[in-house]
């Protein structure tokens, strides 16, 4: 479903990715871990086609996402890392103006609306003006936005960011329980979170992939041991 | 067309809730109202010729702090990433901010009808030359603004694009006090640029297909120029 080639991405003279391929079939929940500047963001903003690869190629479902990129961006709905807010709006007035953008019918558009809202818990603060909310329910209204269409591929980056711990356990259970189809890459300095969530994890160190493969065989040493995934990201990372 | 229809919305709510917008509401009504009873009382003529033409130099001041924002605002909140992740086409957003600014000046140009109404009812205006000159002023402030949100795309910062939109307008606005010191090609081209040259004729009541396209043109190629410079920002 997502696929990429030998991607690389320079700015200026830093390289913030060096050959990174891989590809990610429907429906599996795949986490990135990176230390910080390790490039995750910069690979999801390439993925979702706002930043081009400076060579190599991403598609999806065979669709590159620069020449194609409208129909790509119908299929994803993006969590940036800093939750792109308007502050001025009101939490409903956003989530529908997301909703407008997105494509969902405009009959459907405020029950659609009105059902995130209720997902992502923001009923309560919906009237209200997005810049006097606190930095977690501004981090949900981040999420809603991202979901308002049903997309079919999630790409979530640091979504609980900021979070407290039963929203986190709300976040993980609302990617969890979206239906079985459905693509996530989500990027976390969390461990446990991954642990939880996620079926695979991508290691990425100075723009490089240092480990692709299902989480339980990560958690498996040469010896059939097993190690936790603080273990193995602390020696790879390094 | 429903998103374009969407962002200009979401724009002009974003202008009924900033101060910086209602100021220059009050401003512009409120010098409209000083040069009215000022021109009218000097000239005792029944017509807004004169005001007009403080109308467009009152546009130079205050059509980049309407436009400094569109832009610019958006690139440094980081939502730019999130427009341009949608499923939207970069010309779509480019119209639907400048739908949003239009209505806008728009409506503030329609608040100034009013002093019309007050010359219509005192005495017999030229009807026709009022209606071209209310069309010049807003193919002019048009302008502007195409101008404005082309500057403002091309940076973060929204006082670089105000300061960069007057320099800008300044130059189309005052560039015929200097044709004197121009010859030939040159002088043909600073009195074409010269907004002055083209808004003059629609407050004597004369439309011209030059002067339309004069307009329309700059607008065009302003918002082109925009929908180039958003798309750029992703070959850096
Ligand atoms: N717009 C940019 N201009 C220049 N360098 C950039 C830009 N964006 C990212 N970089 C560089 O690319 C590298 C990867 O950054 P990136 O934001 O992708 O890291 P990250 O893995 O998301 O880190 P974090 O965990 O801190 O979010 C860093 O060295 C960063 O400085
Ligand atoms: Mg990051």
């Amino acid at each position: 479903m997502i696929r990429t080639e030998k991607l690389n991405k320079f700015f200026g003279s830093t390289q913030a990715l060096k050959g990174v391929s891989f590809e990610i079939q429907k429906g599996e929940i795949v986490g990135f871990l990176g230390r910080n500047g390790a490039g995750k963001t910069t690979l999801m903003r390439i993925l979702t086609s706002y930043l081009p690869a400076s060579s190599g190629a991403v598609t999806i479902d065979g669709k590159d996402v620069l020449k194609d990129s409208l129909a790509v961006r119908r299929k994803i709905g993006y969590l940036p890392e800093t939750p792109p807010l308007y502050p001025n709006m009101t939490v409903r007035d956003y989530v529908r103006f997301a909703a407008q953008l997105k494509d969902v019918p405009a009959k459907g558009i405020s029950a659609q609306v009105e059902k995130i809202l209720d997902q992502c818990y923001l009923r309560k603060v919906a009237h209200r003006t997005i810049s006097v909310l606190s930095k977690g329910y501004q981090q949900r209204v981040g999420i809603a936005q991202a979901i308002i269409n049903d997309p079919q591929i999630l790409i979530l980056d640091e979504p609980t960011n900021g979070l407290d711990p039963v929203q986190i356990q709300r976040v993980r259970e609302l990617i969890k329980n979206l239906e079985k189809d459905r693509t996530v890459i989500i990027s976390t300095h969390i461990l446990s979170e991954i642990e939880q969530i996620a079926q695979r994890v991508l290691i990425i160190k100075d723009g490089e992939i240092v480990a692709d493969d299902a989480l339980s065989n990560l958690l498996c040493d040469e010896q059939g041991w097993q190690q936790s995934l603080e273990e193995v990201f602390l020696r790879l990372s390094q | 067309m429903n998103k374009i229809w969407a962002i200009a919305r979401k724009e002009l709510a974003a202008y009924f809730q900033s101060p910086v917008a209602y100021i220059l509401l009050i401003v512009t009504v409120s010098v409209f109202n000083i040069f009215f009873y000022v021109i009218i009382d000097n000239n005792q003529e029944a017509t807004l010729r004169d005001v007009f033409k403080v109308m467009e130099f009152l546009f130079v001041f205050i059509v980049p702090l309407l436009t400094m924002k569109t832009f610019a605002e958006e690139k440094a909140a980081g939502t730019m990433e999130f427009l341009m992740t949608t499923p939207i086409r970069n010309s779509a957003i480019v119209l639907g901010k400048y739908l949003g600014s239009i209505i806008f000046f728009t409506l503030i140009i329609l608040l100034t009808s009013i002093y019309y109404v007050i010359v219509e009812f005192f005495a017999a205006p030229d009807r026709a030359a009022t209606l071209t000159g209310y069309l010049g002023i807003w193919l002019e402030g048009a302008m502007f603004i195409a101008i404005g949100l082309f500057i403002s795309s091309l940076t973060r910062s929204q006082i670089v694009a105000a300061i960069c939109s007057y320099i800008i307008l300044f130059l189309l606005y005052f560039s015929l006090n200097f044709i004197q010191y121009t010859q030939g090609a040159a002088e043909a081209i600073v009195r074409y640029a010269a907004t002055l040259s083209h808004a003059e004729n629609f407050a004597v009541g004369l439309l011209t297909t030059a002067d339309l396209a004069y307009y329309l043109s700059t607008i065009l190629f302003c918002l082109v120029l925009t929908r180039i410079s958003i798309e750029n920002r992703l070959w850096r």
